[in-house]
């Protein structure tokens, strides 16, 4: 004995007939399909700037992400060329998957120069997991996720980003920096 | 004799041309784009010639390519011979349709009549329901032969749900037969020449049930249980890859246009502008000559035939990409207790009124 669900659904006897409905369905389908067909139409004839349908054509076309996207993590490069980083490994312990290697370097002894910087400082993106913990961990402003995700490669080893690599304009994640200040409220502590 | 070979040789070709070479292929590429517009997509686009897309037309030459490279596997314990010669078994009966299908009137080229039909039959009708049931048994024993239960149940619910419809499809022409009075197809098409005459004025339910009962016959959506993706991986054709699948694939397209074609013919008009008989027709280009009026004449009506023709597979993709899945016991219930006694009250009230008109 076949077991029924009983959906409680009364229907009219015009919805019993069925072939109304299917017409009432089709006329939905087939107006969004003749809708979509012709509303190309203006768009190609350059009448009209958008398209009626809204999917992006990806690689052709970008859309801005939000400022809270986490693409790559980069370096911030100051105005004078050297990264804001000074190299205290905050970074590199807060990173649940260990991408990132910090080798510091020490101050030679001249005057106005920092104290410590990273002499080596590699992301592995074939590891990085764009969780944003190092940018949250970094007490000097130098690490920030930007909004880049075209990362994939066809070689691992080509994923391992050296310092050079990693060096953004600060210029370039000023809006990242004022969100990521307003969101991690640093220097509130 | 030569002469009549070479014109039933240029029908034949023009016929296979149109039906594996024209529609089978772009038929792929029409229910991807149809689809995707229906669902506000944009699809398939990305196949290029040195970067020219042509709207994703490409993808036609790029599945060929792709069915005719791909793998040919048989399965372990699969019965060779059956599992090799059952898509063979649904491709021909989907072409073969088309031997007695008519895609325009007669007409006098050269003083010569050209019929265009192919083969033009007494028992038309009837030979394209037994050359389409013969189908059934490709699907069938393919499931059979691939030695996997998802394919067996598929080919079990073909074979029911073929034979119950087919049922239904027999009982609904009898009542076209009745109004037209003749099996031959070209006759039937001949007297839709006034369109108040049409299949679809005098037998509407007959119409309805006839598209439902053909959809079904084509195992598409809403009646696709034989295949039903999300219930039994991909029904008959589970272990068919390659062009072994492309061949069931092609025969369900070549299917679409023999329903489009045979709907056209009984209910639709079948080669005739609504209210323009071919008289009128010959009579506008007179100033051809007769040669030149006919070709033209003759021209016109057969696009007319495909665009109705085309226009059924639109209505078909459409019913297809709006409705859900039937589900099993639905199929039956329809098909036993709705269409079938409906078609039978269709002869009996076709009958009636025959009967009180004479």
């Amino acid at each position: 004995m076949a077991y029924y669900v009983n959906r409680n659904i009364k229907m009219t006897w015009w919805e019993k007939i069925y072939l109304p409905e299917i017409i009432k369905g089709m006329a939905i389908t087939s107006r969004h399909f003749f809708m979509n067909l012709f509303g190309f139409v203006p768009f190609l004839l350059g009448t009209k700037k958008e398209r009626p349908i809204m999917t992006v054509y990806y690689p052709e076309e970008q859309v801005q992400y939000p400022i809270a996207y986490r693409g790559r993590p980069v370096l911030a490069q100051n105005e004078d060329g050297q990264p804001a980083c000074v190299a205290c490994g905050l970074c590199e312990i807060a990173c649940p998957a260990y991408c990132i290697h910090i080798e510091p370097g020490e101050n030679s002894g001249k005057q106005n120069q920092y104290e410590r910087w990273p002499d080596v400082f590699n992301i592995d993106y074939a590891i990085c997991i764009f969780c944003g913990n190092c940018e949250e961990a970094c007490p000097e402003e130098a690490i920030f996720m930007s909004d880049d995700c075209e990362i994939s490669m066809l070689d691992r080893k080509k994923m391992l980003y050296t310092k050079e690599q990693l060096l953004t304009p600060v210029a370039e994640l000023q809006k990242r920096i004022e969100f990521t200040r307003n969101m991690y409220a640093k220097w509130n502590y | 004799m030569w002469v009549d070979l070479a014109i039933t040789l240029v029908k034949i070709l023009f016929i296979i041309g149109i039906t594996v070479g024209f529609f089978a292929p772009i038929l792929t590429w029409v229910e991807r784009k149809q689809s995707a517009i229906m669902q506000d997509r944009i699809g398939a686009n990305r196949a290029d010639i040195l970067g020219f897309t042509a709207i994703g037309l490409f993808h036609c030459i790029a599945d060929a390519v792709k069915m005719f490279t791909k793998e040919d596997f048989i399965p372990d314990g699969a019965n060779k011979i059956l599992h090799t010669l059952s898509p063979i078994i649904a491709v021909v009966p989907a072409i073969l349709t088309f031997a007695v299908v008519p895609f325009g009137g007669q007409y006098t080229i050269f003083d010569k009549e050209v019929n265009l039909v192919i083969s033009d039959l007494d028992v038309g009708l009837l030979f394209v329901f037994a050359i389409a049931s013969l189908a059934t048994y490709g699907y069938v024993i393919a499931g059979w032969s691939s030695n996997n239960n998802w394919s067996l149940l598929g080919s079990m619910r073909t074979a029911s749900q073929m034979i119950s419809y087919e049922v239904t499809m027999g009982l609904t022409i009898v009542g076209v037969l009745m109004v037209y009075g003749s099996m031959k197809l070209t006759t039937i098409g001949a007297i839709q020449e006034d369109f108040f005459r049409w299949g679809l004025f005098l037998q509407p339910l007959g119409f309805f049930m006839f598209l439902a009962a053909s959809i079904a016959e084509n195992k598409r959506i809403p009646f696709d249980n034989p295949e039903a993706e999300s219930e039994i991986v991909a029904g008959y054709f589970t272990e068919y890859s390659g062009l072994k699948f492309g061949m069931f694939f092609m025969s369900e397209f070549i299917e679409m246009v023999t329903i489009g074609a045979i709907m056209t013919i009984l209910f639709f008009g079948a080669w005739h502008i609504p209210f323009l008989t071919t008289t009128t027709l010959l009579g506008w280009f007179d100033f051809l000559g007769a040669t030149g009026s006919n070709i033209l004449v003759m021209l016109i009506q057969v696009g007319v035939f495909f665009s109705k023709v085309v226009f059924f597979i639109w209505l078909q993709m459409t019913i297809r990409w709006t409705l859900p899945r039937f589900r099993y016991d639905q199929i039956m219930k329809l098909g036993w207790k709705i269409l079938l006694p409906l078609s039978l009250a269709n002869i009996l009230v076709t009958g009636i009124v025959i009967l009180v008109l004479n």
